[in-house]
């Protein structure tokens, strides 16, 4: 019972021996690699689009893979490394993030309040079509009389009849108002 | 309508606006380190000038003053004079130590013979340490408490008075 309860406190210590590697190594701050190593061309492809999504620190909004400087250079050389020690892009990602900051990621990282920027601008979409078919489904307004009405017809007023007679013969020159009806042969 | 369409539109557009507005003037680089209060990255240099390496783990025990610095730097030479009176009004309570940021040894070793120096400069080959730190450009100075944990990042030239409120902040006599 004793000699367990020794044995507990080495394991523990060990623990925290372990716990304790230098933080330059990735396995330290990152755990073993989770991916499988790679070499050649996959290797050159695969840095590529990891140094894609990391924030060149001395740029203007260029990414690692895009920045000629020799700091971005360096930081492609080290996810090079990493990635062909078998770390995979989320890994490689956390490790610069644990130096730089979230500031490093060119990509929020989709966590806790960053969900906002990738759902908000869907959620609006959508939202926007369903207000749109929202307003074409609604029930029209009722036709008004003006359509499907004879253009010609007068009002049953007598008074706003001859009126509109007038009218029609001052505007149009036809005589007493009446359209001049299209000669039958 | 065009009230509600004004409002909708006032709802969505003003918060943006805001959030803007208020970030109107702040330089993204200048974010706090995530390595305060955390173990100071350990490394193991070579000095400019050859010698036996330096690593971080040996000056356990002590502050240390971590200023990476780079010849082609001007706001590095502007403070190069404060921080050479700081390693010596400090000795040898806090250790200072320099980390020559991509350049070349032979420029470093010229300029500390121009200008002096009273503390060891590293070579970081491969900008390694550089990128460990988290160093956007320099010169970019950490202090790090004796018990190897960093304190505080400073970006920028750094005068005497800053020098001496950041050391003491770490632990160093003053």
């Amino acid at each position: 019972m004793r000699a367990a309860s020794w044995g507990a406190l080495l394991l523990a210590l060990a623990g925290l021996a372990l716990a304790q590697t230098p933080s330059d190594d990735p396995r330290g701050v990152v755990g073993p690699p989770r991916g499988q190593p790679l070499q050649g061309a996959a290797l050159e492809t695969r840095t590529k689009q990891v140094a894609a999504l990391l924030r060149c620190p001395v740029c203007q909004g260029l990414s690692v893979a895009d920045s000629p400087s020799p700091t971005a250079q360096n930081m492609k050389a080290h996810v090079r490394e990493l990635v062909a020690a078998g770390y995979d892009q989320d890994q490689i990602l956390a490790y610069f993030e644990r130096s730089y900051g979230e500031f490093v990621r060119l990509e929020p990282a989709r966590r806790g309040v960053n969900w906002l920027v990738w759902i908000a601008p869907v959620a609006g979409l959508l939202l926007g079509v369903g207000v749109v078919l929202f307003a074409l489904r609604s029930p029209k307004p009722a036709p008004t009389a003006a359509a499907g009405v004879d253009p010609l017809s007068l009002p049953e007023d007598p008074r706003l009849a001859a009126y509109m007679l007038k009218v029609r013969e001052l505007a149009y020159g036809w005589p007493g108002g009446v359209p001049p009806r299209p000669e039958s042969r | 309508m065009n009230r509600r369409v004004l409002v909708a539109g006032a709802l969505v557009v003003l918060p943006l606006l805001a959030v803007l507005v208020m970030n109107l003037g702040r330089d993204p680089h200048s974010i706090r380190s995530p390595l305060i209060g955390r173990p100071a990255p350990p490394f193991e240099l070579r000095p400019v000038g050859g010698g036996g390496p330096r690593s971080l783990a040996s000056l356990r025990g002590k502050p240390v003053v971590l200023n990476f610095w780079a010849t082609w730097c001007m706001p590095c030479l502007e403070e190069h004079a404060a921080l050479t009176a700081g390693a010596r009004r400090y000795e040898p309570g806090v250790q200072f130590l320099g980390i020559v940021y991509d350049d070349e040894e032979a420029r470093a070793t010229s300029f500390l013979k121009q200008r002096g120096s009273s503390y060891p400069s590293l070579m970081d080959e491969g900008g390694r340490t550089a990128i460990v730190y988290g160093v956007a450009g320099v010169p970019e100075t950490y202090f790090i408490d004796a018990s190897g944990k960093v304190v505080s990042k400073y970006a920028g030239p750094l005068s005497p008075e800053v020098l001496a409120a950041l050391v003491r902040e770490a632990g160093g006599a003053s």
